[in-house]
């Protein structure tokens, strides 16, 4: 139960952050590998927020949201928008968003230094439960609620709202969309908004988790990152969803009945298997090719 | 300055890097995205640290030729057991497919006994510089001369549209795995080299980071041009120890100088640093000696005699869930004939071709076109029993030259040269040769020779559709099919179009012709068949399509309906 517990409120940041890849590649079909380095910065910022600043930790989170958000539209406007057009946008965006990532770490680095920080310690309250046996803090609740809520919220606005339906007309054909009069670039710069701003709050709750936040966080994350949206089915909203809840149970397990040191045999053997098996993925739809 | 930024450990830095991101360049140039060669790399390094005797028993030399043998055969033979089942995934999906296998590699290494675990292994450090760049220079030069082989065109095809190039016969699955074992084989020559350089070999050398350093040497170098990844690793070693000679302390400048100057470098060089270097495109001009336009070097194709039978439909159907697309459609074309496909849009005349050319299989009935049973074969198999198409959106081999184009549209009929080429024989010069004069010719004959040196993509509509034709032509098909050729076209294009097609009628091509120009239809074809929600409605020659009533009323619609509204 513990085990189970413990998986889910791990799975739960994974989720969140893979559900930020994901859009941005369901929508765009490109990679953003400075996702990544969104989430480390987001860490150290609210850590920042709490610690120098004073903040309570509810007044940084939608800080670090809209820090996230910020970097997004920087993201697309630097590493993403000139390279569209090019035939080969899909490495060179691979490569820029790199770039940018590594420009992002560096100036984290400048700022902060290479050291470990973490939050301050009062900065949440330390109460537990005990539910059906099994120990449960306060943060961990909150951390699982603040992922469901921002998942819902997003999977409703991209199903229901107008920026929805122009995200989700640009991923069916972003010719078509441009012809229909919906705009294109303000459509694909809110979706790198979006996807950042969640992947900086998964950043931050990732560093209250664990207590602490490195420089090299990002990278830890990333490949972890692409095995949920690849289980879970490129570009699907729900499939991160339930990804990220696998991998974070099957991680746990594996400690458990494995050994820690074949923990991320794990992930990656889940991986590969789904990639052979079912390459859409759990919940993606297959493409047809057309001719 | 120079010396100190040149010293022997950054030399042999830079032809490490460069080897490795030519283990990525090998696959880049087809248009693969893998991040496995880290993976490859450790394989290759640990086995061969394990198997090969020690330097101080058998000296340097003999450690480090039989280190490489084995780590190249076990790099190449990883990838060829990962090729298996990966090869079919594109895109990024082979890239996170292939970045599972290496941390999954990783993982089992550090969890082995014999490779000593986290903490690595003790290595003799005894590679030079002059060891490592003669490596090197092995490995550059293989890929210069690749470049223009036909191993090497058929390669850039793949990477510029899969779908076209199988069309033209290339056998897509096995270049794709054929640039993977190379790419396996190089990463696993730099494992070693790197295993024995760096005293200490740790299962960390070889993880995500190491693959994606590897990506960004072969793509900021670039990844179309052999000298990519030589230059994106003198680039990417040289800029950090640059910054430090220049007295830049070391911290967070460093890297932010780094990420920045690779920002710059993708968003501005879109060919990579190689695009500093300019391409030469031969000059060539066809000969006017060689009647029949097939050069004598090529292949020579046995081509069905007159009035044999090349296509047999039999009740061909083809449903897309309660969508008849094609339905119970039953016809045979004769060779030297040229036979007209009409019909409303979406009357299914796209489908039915692309169940001739074995693109898609039928949901029933049979299909026998030049002895083969296309969507029984593989693409590439109908292409080589003669079957030769132009697509109904062009789907030309944009970044490629027009010539190029043509050349790999040859690639049925031309020889494979790399082998050849890497020894310099001169019988691959000529074989490249008669490609080119070959494509030429091809070129001249749909008016387009004029435009050879242009890209591709920089043709006119009118221009793209005729280089279709040219490219289709090129393999000297028994069967052309030709998909719309006339959209795009204005009328005395169309005429010519149709004069072109006459004088290959004339040759003893047999041609089937799918147009929405009727006139032209009527002009150019010995015999028509029109289709109408996918059934065959009327078939005879142009005269008699004409006159039927059924043919009229797909087209104008019923006198009736006209009568009741």
């Amino acid at each position: 139960m513990q085990q189970l517990l413990n998986g889910i409120f791990i799975g739960s940041i994974y989720a969140l952050f893979a559900i930020g890849f994901t859009l941005v590649f369901g929508i765009l079909d490109q990679l953003n590998l400075a996702h990544p380095a969104v989430f480390a910065v987001a860490a150290f910022v609210g850590i920042e927020l709490v610690e120098v600043a004073g903040l309570s930790i509810w007044v940084a989170l939608p800080i670090v949201l809209l820090v996230g958000a910020l970097l997004g539209v920087l993201i697309e406007w630097v590493a993403f928008r000139p390279l569209r057009g090019r035939p080969d946008a899909h490495f060179a965006g691979l490569i820029s968003s790199i770039a940018l990532g590594g420009i992002f770490i560096a100036l984290l680095q400048a700022r902060y230094g290479p050291d470990t920080r973490r939050f301050p310690a009062d900065s949440f309250p330390d109460e537990r439960y005990t539910i059906a046996g099994a120990q449960v803090t306060l943060l961990q609740v909150a951390i699982l609620v603040i992922s469901i809520v921002l998942m819902v919220v997003l999977t409703l606005l991209v199903r229901r709202s107008r920026l929805g339906r122009g995200m989700r007309a640009i991923a069916e054909n972003p010719t078509a969309a441009t012809v229909l009069g919906i705009n294109v670039s303000r459509i694909r710069t809110s979706t790198f908004a979006l996807s950042s701003a969640l992947g900086a709050v998964a950043g931050a709750l990732f560093a209250m988790n664990v207590n602490s936040a490195q420089l090299g966080m990002g990278s830890a994350i990333e490949l972890k990152g692409l095995a949920v949206i690849i289980v879970g089915g490129m570009g699907s909203l729900s499939g991160a969803l339930v990804g990220g809840l696998a991998l974070g149970l099957a991680e746990v397990f594996a400690v458990q009945y494995v050994g820690s040191s074949w923990r991320d045999m794990v992930a990656f053997g889940l991986l590969f298997l789904i990639l052979l098996v079912r390459p859409q993925g759990l919940f993606g739809a297959r493409r047809v090719r057309e001719v | 300055m120079l010396t100190q930024l040149l010293s022997p450990s950054t030399l042999v830095f830079i032809a490490l890097g460069a080897i490795f991101a030519y283990s990525f360049y090998a696959v880049l140039v087809a248009g693969q995205l893998s991040l496995a060669q880290a993976g490859f790399a450790a394989l290759a390094a640990f086995s061969a640290v394990v198997v090969a005797p020690k330097p101080a028993d058998v000296g340097p030399w003999v450690t480090l030729a039989i280190a490489l043998v084995v780590g190249m055969v076990v790099g190449a033979a990883a990838a060829f057991v990962l090729g298996l089942p990966t090869m079919r995934l594109r895109g990024v999906f082979l890239a996170i497919a292939t970045l599972a296998f290496a941390e999954a590699v990783r993982i089992l290494i550090i969890n082995m006994e014999w490779t000593g675990g986290a903490s690595g292994m003790r290595v003799p450090k005894i590679l030079t510089p002059g060891v490592a760049w003669f490596l090197l220079a092995l490995v550059a030069y293989w890929f210069w001369r690749q470049g223009p082989s036909r191993h090497g065109r058929a390669l850039e095809a793949i990477r510029e549209d899969e779908l076209a190039a199988r069309a033209m016969g290339i056998d897509v699955g096995r270049h794709r795995m054929l640039a993977f074992v190379t790419a396996g084989a190089v990463a696993g020559m730099y494992g070693v080299l790197w295993a024995y350089f760096v005293r200490l070999l740790a299962p960390e050398d070889f993880a995500f980071g190491t693959a994606i350093d590897g990506l960004v040497t072969a793509v900021a170098g670039g990844s179309t041009m052999f000298v990519g990844p030589l230059l994106g690793s003198a680039f990417l070693t040289l800029v950090p120890e640059l910054q430090r000679s220049l007295g830049i302390e070391a911290g967070w400048v460093r890297p932010f100088l780094s990420s920045l100057l690779l920002l710059l470098v993708i968003l501005f060089l879109p060919g990579g640093l190689a695009s500093f270097i300019p391409r030469r495109t031969p000059k060539v001009t066809p000969p006017r000696d060689e009647a029949d336009g097939i050069p004598a070097r090529f292949e020579r194709r046995q081509h069905p005699a007159a009035g044999e039978t090349v296509i047999e439909l039999a009740g061909l159907g083809k449903d897309y869930g309660g969508v008849h697309a094609v339905r119970d459609v039953t016809l045979t074309a004769r060779s030297g004939e040229v036979l007209g496909l009409i019909g409303p849009n979406g009357a299914g005349k796209t489908t039915l071709v692309n169940i001739i050319s074995g693109l898609i299989p039928s949901t029933t009935g049979t299909a026998t076109v030049l002895g083969v049973q296309p969507g029984k074969t593989p693409v590439h198999k109908v292409a080589a029993a003669g079957v030769s198409r132009t697509f109904q959106h062009s789907k030309l081999f944009a970044r490629l030259s027009v010539l190029d184009n043509v050349v790999v549209g040859a690639h049925l009929v031309s020889k494979p040269t790399l082998l050849r080429r890497l020894i310099w024989l001169p019988s691959a010069r000529a074989d490249e040769r008669a490609a080119l004069e070959h494509a030429m010719r091809c070129l001249e004959r749909v008016g387009l020779a004029d435009k050879a040196r242009n890209q591709a993509s920089a043709l006119s509509y009118g221009d793209q559709r005729r280089l279709e034709i040219a490219r289709a032509l090129a393999s000297d098909p028994s069967l052309l099919i030709l998909d719309e050729p006339a959209a795009g076209m204005n009328h005395v294009e169309a005429d010519s179009l149709s004069e072109l097609i006459g004088s290959l009628a004339k040759e003893g091509l047999t041609i089937l012709l799918i147009e929405h120009n009727v006139g032209m239809v009527m002009r150019t074809c010995d015999r028509v068949v029109v289709l109408n929600f996918g059934e065959v409605i009327a078939q005879g020659t142009p005269e008699e399509v004409a006159a039927d009533p059924a043919v009229v009323e797909a087209y104008l619609g019923s006198a009736d309906e006209e009568g009741a509204a």
